[in-house]
């Protein structure tokens, strides 16, 4: 049991399972907060709340987290008193519950995290303040209840190949517990290193018994309080039989094993494609029978690989409700601090979004939802002069469109005030172009390190990250943020995501020596253009498209790569209408499957670059970042509009 | 207390860096160029699965880049979480320092390196430079990309 390897597996299931139970709980206590005041509060909910508390009590107890442990057992104090209408819902029970449960997760975060616990003797206080029953020195500290006539134990037995040799098995634990006392509750756990059995025990166990019980892998522990209430038959028992079929058809899979199979899939499609390298280069020395049959076999591999990443990818995806759920108490800690009326409403919460990129962006996503809370609304009179209702409103949306997901989180506030930004801007001396900015510029600024639009760190929204994290994070999941705001109007972060790690299909641009991957998703289409049919005008090119112009950007020259000189050259079509951009190269050089890496360090982040694949040959192949060139092109564009387009513009 | 530190070299000068923070040393091949990277950024490479910049310790330091040879050694290093890749004219040793023995580096001693450096160490009769890593990988001048 003291092994650390087991006691590091045991923790990590310790932390998947906690996070489940406090999803569930942040979800059922917002079914709480509807019911405030009311006689009988949703009965179910009640029930399923005290469960989750309850097994995060124990499972907290044999990490020996006695925080976690404690807080637990004052929340299912303070349930169990409300189940047996004992006390009735308050909102000062509600408001307990809630920073009942922030501290209680903030203390396994530490733990997980290795840093200090937070401080919870306020917040246990004002939840014994609100349980009727507790409240007392027995409150305070469990532990001390230990002694009680009819003592509870939690017995914990891990089954062993040499203990099953001794004929020490589950069933023999069980009847030797029977003998001695009552089982109350009996819990496998499935740990890493096999199964384990936890059983809650109430009973008169000697120490002696206890002590030969340990050589058998029967480890007994007081438990602070009399065991828990079984639930009463009739309502507990379908509950039970769901959540066990439930556990014997889902499997927890540990996201670093999913990795690795993603990772060797990913070697697999690079050396597909080396044998797909190689037998073209054998098509001449290959009878053409044979030639065509190995080709449709690759082939035949090509078409088996994708549908096996697809279905790996579908196994990492999960609900983007896992990142909303929490911010109902976020948005409602926050108006209340602050005293904005804000009304949170969300949407798609399930669309599915790949576990790693949720995870990575819940911080980022906090933090946009701690900003717009914080500074986004205007006072309810001004939004009332100004013919809006008193209060705000704060969407979460997320949306699947094609390979992508789309999460939004918009206000209907005051909008950011560009000019303000812009003259902050420049005296912090940021370089920046004469006149109003576009809104690409403004969410640079507003992302730039050192720059905030507040003299002072904002408390909530200066806490953990800041808009200069949100960007990195984007842009290490290969994403995209883009911002619409307009004074009065309010604020809109749009943030484009790859719905998983990818790969994707990519166009191969070769320019001069160099080698380029050009993702094809961002390609409308691919001309060729003769050089003579390039004009220079005001030092920019323009060609001729469709009875119009195309700006066109040569890559070679953007990058300072020599082109060779003279024949056609193929070009990129980026945008449509007004807004189309070519990309000129020396030669597309056939279609390949790449496996996207980023490329987020600061010292290789260059615009027009948006990350690095590997063609199989071992060295780094540049991904061009289409719509950034395509910027560049029609800022260069003679006659394009200094302003911005509509609808971007941060007015 | 000593610490392992790894021995390497820049133009003639002998660097240290802890052995902790080397995640591992390459021979450099196939350096991909990044266009508009700093002139000190020699390109990415791949080191195992991962794409790392190859930052050239002499243009940092102000000297003229080197072709490479089969000493240039590529020292990957972490910093938080930063994996990058330092292109050295050649690294070999490994040698216990105690950190307490490392001087404040004076200005009269070192070059344009001196803002980079931890501090002194004398092994024997050597002169060995410590690097400061947070200093050496920091990118002190972001500018910021005009949109417009």
């Amino acid at each position: 049991m003291a092994d650390d390897a087991f006691l590091a597996g045991f923790m990590d299931d310790y932390f998947v399972e906690c996070e489940e139970h406090l999803a569930t709980i942040r979800r059922l206590l917002l079914v709480l907060d509807a019911g405030v005041g009311q006689p009988a509060v949703q009965p179910q909910a009640l029930d399923e709340l005290f469960r989750a508390f309850h097994s995060i009590k124990g499972i907290s107890g044999m990490v020996e987290l006695r925080e976690a442990e404690m807080l637990a057992h004052h929340m299912e104090s303070y349930l169990r008193a409300l189940r047996a209408r004992e006390t009735q819902l308050s909102d000062a029970g509600i408001d307990a519950l809630i920073r009942g449960v922030d501290a209680l997760e903030q203390t396994i975060a530490a733990r997980r995290d290795a840093t200090p616990p937070p401080a919870v003797d306020l917040v246990v206080r004002e939840l014994a303040a609100v349980a009727p029953e507790a409240g007392g020195p027995r409150a305070a500290a469990p532990a001390a209840a230990a002694s009680a006539a009819l003592a509870s134990w939690r017995v914990t037995f891990v089954p062993s190949a040499a203990l099953l040799a001794r004929g020490v098995n589950v069933d023999m634990v069980r009847a030797r517990l029977r003998d001695t006392g009552t089982i109350v509750d009996a819990t496998p756990l499935v740990t890493p290193e096999g199964v384990a059995f936890e059983f809650m025990f109430a009973g008169d166990l000697a120490p002696e018994t206890a002590a030969a019980w340990a050589g058998d892998g029967i480890r007994v522990e007081a438990v602070a309080e009399p065991g828990p209430v079984p639930f009463d038959g009739a309502a507990a028992s379908p509950m039970d039989g769901s959540a066990r079929v439930a556990t014997s058809h889902v499997v927890r899979v540990d996201l670093g094993k999913l990795d690795d199979v993603m990772r060797i899939i990913g070697d697999m499609v690079i050396s597909r494609a080396r044998l797909d390298g190689a037998l073209a280069a054998a098509e001449a020395a290959l009878p053409p029978a044979i030639w065509r049959q190995i080709q449709e076999n690759t082939q035949t591999i090509e078409r088996q690989l994708r549908d096996l990443r697809e279905g790996v990818m579908r196994l990492r995806l999960v609900p983007v409700g896992e990142i909303f759920r929490r911010m109902p108490f976020v948005v409602r800690d926050l108006a209340r601090e602050t005293g904005t009326q804000v009304r949170l409403e969300l949407r798609g919460q399930e669309t599915e979004i790949d576990k790693f990129l949720i995870e990575r962006m819940m911080d980022p996503v906090l933090h946009l939802v701690r900003n717009a809370v914080s500074h986004g609304f205007e006072p309810a009179a001004v939004r009332a002069a100004a013919g809006k209702p008193a209060e705000g409103t704060l969407t979460l949306a997320a949306a699947s469109v094609g390979e992508s997901v789309v999460l939004e989180i918009a206000d209907d506030g005051r909008g950011i005030d560009a000019a303000a930004v812009a003259a902050k801007a420049r005296a912090l001396g940021f370089p920046l172009p004469e006149g109003p900015l576009d809104a690409a510029t403004l969410l640079d600024l507003l992302c730039a390190p050192g720059f905030s639009t507040r003299d002072e760190t904002d408390r909530a929204s200066g806490r953990g990250v800041g808009m200069g994290v949100v960007k990195t994070t984007v842009e290490e999941l290969n994403g995209s943020m883009t911002l619409q705001t307009a004074p009065g109007e309010g604020t809109r972060f749009v943030i484009e995501l790859p719905l998983t790690l990818s790969i994707t299909d990519a166009l191969i641009a070769h320019v001069g020596e160099r080698v380029f991957a050009v993702p094809q998703g961002a390609v409308r289409e691919v001309i060729e253009i003769a050089p003579a049919a390039i004009r220079r005008i005001e030092g920019h090119e323009i060609a001729p498209f469709r009875g119009g112009t195309l700006p066109i950007v040569r890559l070679g020259r953007v990058f300072g790569v020599p082109e060779r000189a003279g024949r056609a050259l193929h070009v990129f079509v980026v945008g449509a209408g007004v807004d189309a951009v070519g990309i000129a190269v020396d030669r597309i050089a056939g279609q390949r499957e790449i496996v996207v890496r980023g490329m987020a360090d600061a010292l290789i982040k260059v615009d027009g670059v948006s990350g690095a694949t590997d063609l199989g040959d071992g060295r780094v192949v540049l991904i061009l970042d289409l719509p950034a060139l395509a910027r560049r092109g029609r800022r260069l564009a003679p006659g394009a509009s200094v302003a911005p387009r509509p609808g971007v513009e941060a007015r | 207390m000593t610490e392992p530190f790894i021995l390497f070299t820049v133009a003639g000068t002998t660097y240290a860096l802890r052995s902790r923070d080397v995640a591992h040393v390459e021979m450099v091949d196939q350096v991909t160029a990044v266009p508009n990277a700093a002139h000190f950024v020699d390109g990415v490479v791949f080191s195992r699965g991962q794409v790392v910049p190859a930052l050239n310790l002499r243009a940092r330091f102000g000297f003229d880049k080197a072709p490479t040879d089969l000493s240039t050694r590529l020292l990957v290093v972490r910093d938080g979480a930063r994996t990058v890749g330092l292109v050295v004219d050649a690294a070999r040793e490994f040698v216990p320092i105690d950190p307490a023995a490392i001087q404040p580096p004076s200005a009269a001693l070192t070059g344009l390196s001196g803002r980079y450096l931890e501090g002194v160490a004398n092994i024997g009769d050597r002169l060995i430079l410590v690097l400061n890593l947070a200093a050496t990988l920091t990118f002190e001048d972001p500018v910021l990309e005009p949109h417009t």
